[in-house]
């Protein structure tokens, strides 16, 4: 009760003119960084970071925080309308968000984004004000061995994503894995696959793998096809870009397990909203009664992954705010702007400056509110895209995609390498290979190799660790119940078969 | 990794002979200097320290107005600061172009990353150091370095494999002859994420990571790396009073291209130190950072960047990452 008193004084000290006007220009600036392909909310936290620091504190990091959450919903829209990812966090939106709007149906899954955004950065702003602090202390006792153990059964998961072929869903995976060993080596200290140049020192831009991959590899496909014949065309009508509650009751399991995932995977340090997205994503699947729709344009693929990343995103800010420990890239330019602005992130910051704290959580509230709006608004204008001549489309998209992945560091060898890839997701394309296992494999392959080694560095090479801690344990034999379950399954319905043939 | 305590006398006598310098200098050949605005280029991302240092710096410069230019501050980053140091060694001899100085601007070059090494610039100077703090658990048994090498055997975190502090591990392996497991993490967040959730028995981070959790009461410090105690924990110890030959400091400063005048670097010099010795400067960064104060000239900056460079080399051999 007292919090829902400083929440609904946050929410009241965010009204000011001034701060409304920080926030409005803060989630505009992430809805269209976060649409341009490759650019994401890293960046336009980065990006916008020196202009604020001038401001008044409250308003700076309005603006800041504004940029990442209205990422999470723009990167969406050019991953169901083009199929080009427009930031990590919405590469997994590409997988039946694209096919529902070659069917027509963009409204559909347009709405849904905004919706499962909506529902997704609703539920992790609940938890954040509810629960912040125990969680984030739950967070806590994630060390590499647990870290490890949840990524074995992320992959466990995700095995739902290979495709029809197991060999070329492996191959795919392998190939993934390798592209995330590019660069240097964060345990071993050396550079690893960098074959002596600097612009591969760093590793390979996830967003821009998967710009390269889906996006411009699907319009290398579509140039090599015949024009499109005019009944193939996408349509829509505006009424169906109007957000139907109808979809949102359907779709409420998963927009409950998406939030619920994205806040779990969200809060824990170095992980990201993009894994969660990944395996929201394959746990929608698993639970569907009818996963054979996946990928074909189901509208649950959307929903799933959407809430992930929202919810991930205010997730992400609790151990900034509680502990004062920045879990991933963007809220560590968070908690930049927050020293540049004069305050020390830190466990007693919500005692020392617990007015400035709501006050922030009140513009979140009102962001997210306030992004719904917008980009339901913004659909028609951005949806139209699809009545645009293919001969002048894609040489727009090219030139869009090519500004915005050059703009991520001025770099030149971003181009070569969204190109590279481009080509690699057409030869992909065209010879069958699913492109999911690989980027599964660039964003979660690292994450296990680091827990591993972790662990194993710690415990001086002992493998028993892995067993000897219950969260790992528990995890373990989640792992190996999920991956049983479908056998015993199929055991017991040959053996029930059997019995009823003997009888 | 140098030091210079500074006693109030001799900065107002060094502000006065700067004050006296630059008028002269004024009236100098290079009286034109700078008639363009200086770009400060930081390897680094925006939000990290590297980028807070130069927008620090950069504010103070242009808020006092101690130049007739102003100075602006561009992120270039990637390959592990690489990019941003290869260009800025391009405007050979340009004397608008500074940067400013960080771990990887020598390590690098050492692990044959980087095209450039710090042969290729040229120092201006010094404005702060950033030591470290060793720090337990609050509940931790551990209180002194006794305690800790009664333990025998340990797990400490740090962030990235070649850093100061996976050094300071190793000098402490060496004096207190026990094991430390070194577990490198991508940053310094998830090291201290490690360190609260108890996965790590001890940690070696700068105070502006370390002090927050202290004052707190989440964490304990247990030693510093400075040169004499720090005000703000002033009942822990140095190494040195402890009987080891340890100072550990990150300097943090400006250098500019190869190839620039003797007159550039005097007058960077001197704006550096009108910089360090302002309040603005000290409200906004020393302060929030929990930073400690060092001026230190091009001269003595450049013997400690071959300094470091030779200590990370060293330390990068026993790691067996280059050999």
């Amino acid at each position: 009760m007292e919090t829902l008193g400083f929440l609904m004084a946050g929410i009241g000290a965010a009204m000011q003119p001034g701060i409304l006007l920080a926030i409005l220009v803060g989630v505009v600036i992430g809805l269209f960084i976060s649409v341009l392909p490759g650019l994401g909310p890293a960046a336009g936290v980065a990006i916008l970071l020196p202009v604020v620091v001038g401001l008044d504190g409250t308003m700076a990091m309005a603006a800041l925080a504004g940029v990442y959450y209205g990422g999470m919903y723009g990167g969406a829209v050019t991953s169901i309308l083009l199929g080009i990812p427009g930031d990590a966090p919405s590469v997994m939106t590409v997988l039946d968000g694209h096919p529902m709007a070659q069917q027509g149906r963009a409204g559909d899954a347009l709405s849904m984004n905004v919706l499962a955004s909506f529902f997704g950065g609703l539920f992790g702003l609940v938890m954040l004000v509810g629960v912040a602090y125990q969680v984030a202390r739950f967070a806590l006792a994630f060390g590499p061995t647990e870290m490890t153990a949840l990524m074995v059964m992320a992959l466990s998961l995700v095995s739902v994503l290979g495709g029809k072929d197991a060999l070329k869903g492996f191959a795919a995976l392998a190939l993934g894995l390798w592209i995330g060993m590019v660069g240097l080596d964060v345990i071993g200290g050396f550079p690893r696959y960098h074959y002596g140049s600097m612009h591969l020192l760093s590793g390979l831009e996830f967003s821009v793998i998967a710009v390269g991959l889906f996006g411009l590899g699907q319009i290398f496909a579509a140039i090599t096809q015949p024009p499109l014949q005019d009944s193939q065309k996408i349509r829509y009508t505006f009424r169906s870009l109007i957000p139907n509650p109808r979809e949102l009751i359907r779709c409420r399991w998963d927009l409950l397990r998406g939030s619920v995932i994205g806040f779990v995977v969200g809060i824990l340090p170095g992980v990201g909203a993009t894994a969660s997205t990944m395996l929201s994503y394959a746990v929608a699947k698993r639970f569907s009664r009818t996963p054979e729709r996946f990928g074909k344009g189901a509208i649950e693929g959307v929903a799933a992954p959407e809430a992930a990343n929202n919810s991930a995103s205010y997730a992400a800010m609790i151990p900034l705010f509680t502990l004062g420990i920045p879990g991933s890239a963007t809220t560590a330019v968070l908690m930049g702007g927050l020293l540049m602005i004069g305050l020390q992130p830190g466990p007693q910051m919500f005692q020392q400056h617990s007015e400035f704290v709501w006050t922030l959580f009140g513009t979140f509230y009102i962001g997210n509110v306030a992004l719904v709006f917008l980009t339901i608004l913004l659909i028609p204008v951005l949806a139209s895209i699809v009545f645009v001549s293919r001969a002048l489309l894609f040489p727009m998209i090219i030139c869009v995609v090519m500004f915005a992945v050059f703009s991520i560091g001025y770099s030149v060898a971003n181009l070569w390498i969204v190109i590279v890839f481009g080509v690699l997701g057409y030869v992909m394309l065209r010879l069958d290979y699913p492109a999911v296992p690989l980027i599964l494999g660039v964003v979660l392959g690292p994450l296990l190799e680091r827990a591993v080694r972790r662990t194993l560095i710690a415990s001086q090479g002992d493998m028993m660790v892995f067993l000897q801690r219950p969260i790992a344990l528990t995890l373990f034999v989640l792992t190996a119940l999920f991956l049983l379950a479908p056998l015993a399954k199929r055991g017991l319905a040959a053996f029930a078969r059997h019995r009823n043939a003997g009888s | 990794m140098v030091k210079t305590p500074r006693r109030p006398g001799t900065a107002i006598a060094a502000l006065a002979t700067a004050a006296v310098f630059s008028a002269g200098f004024a009236t100098g050949a290079a009286a034109e200097y700078p008639t363009r605005d200086i770009t400060m280029i930081v390897p680094f991302a925006a939000g990290g320290g590297s980028d807070v240092v130069a927008r620090n710096i950069a504010n103070v410069i242009n808020g006092l107005g101690l130049l007739p230019v102003t100075v602006i501050v561009e992120n270039r980053p990637g390959g592990s600061g690489a990019i941003g140091y290869s260009y800025l060694a391009q405007q050979e001899g340009n004397p608008y172009y500074v940067g400013t100085v960080s771990a990887g601007f020598y390590t690098t070059p050492l692990t044959g990353g980087s095209p450039v090494t710090y042969r290729d610039f040229t120092p201006l100077a010094a404005i702060a150091t950033d030591p470290f703090v060793l720090a337990v658990a609050a509940e931790s048994d551990i209180h002194t370095l006794e305690d800790l090498q009664a333990q025998g055997s340990l797990v400490t975190g740090t962030s990235g494999a070649v850093s100061d502090p996976t050094m300071l591990a190793h000098i402490l392996e060496d004096i207190l002859d026990i094991s430390i497991q070194v577990v490198p993490y991508d940053s310094g967040g998830e090291v201290l994420s490690a360190q609260l959730g108890g996965h790590t028995d001890f940690i070696f981070l700068n105070p502006s990571e370390i002090l927050p959790q202290v004052e707190a009461g989440e964490l304990r410090a247990v030693v510093v790396t400075t040169e004499e105690r720090m005000s703000r924990l002033p009942e822990v110890p140095t190494m040195l009073e402890l009987g080891h030959d340890v100072t550990v400091q990150q300097l943090r400063g400006l250098l500019a291209p190869q190839g620039v005048s003797d007159e550039v670097v005097a007058f960077w010099e001197d704006i550096l130190e009108q910089v360090a010795d302002s309040d603005m400067w000290r409200e906004q960064y020393l302060d929030r950072f929990l930073t400690e104060p060092a001026f230190l000239p091009s001269e003595p900056f450049g013997e400690s960047w071959i300094a470091t460079s030779d200590q990370y080399e060293a330390l990068m051999r026993d790691l067996g990452i280059i050999d």
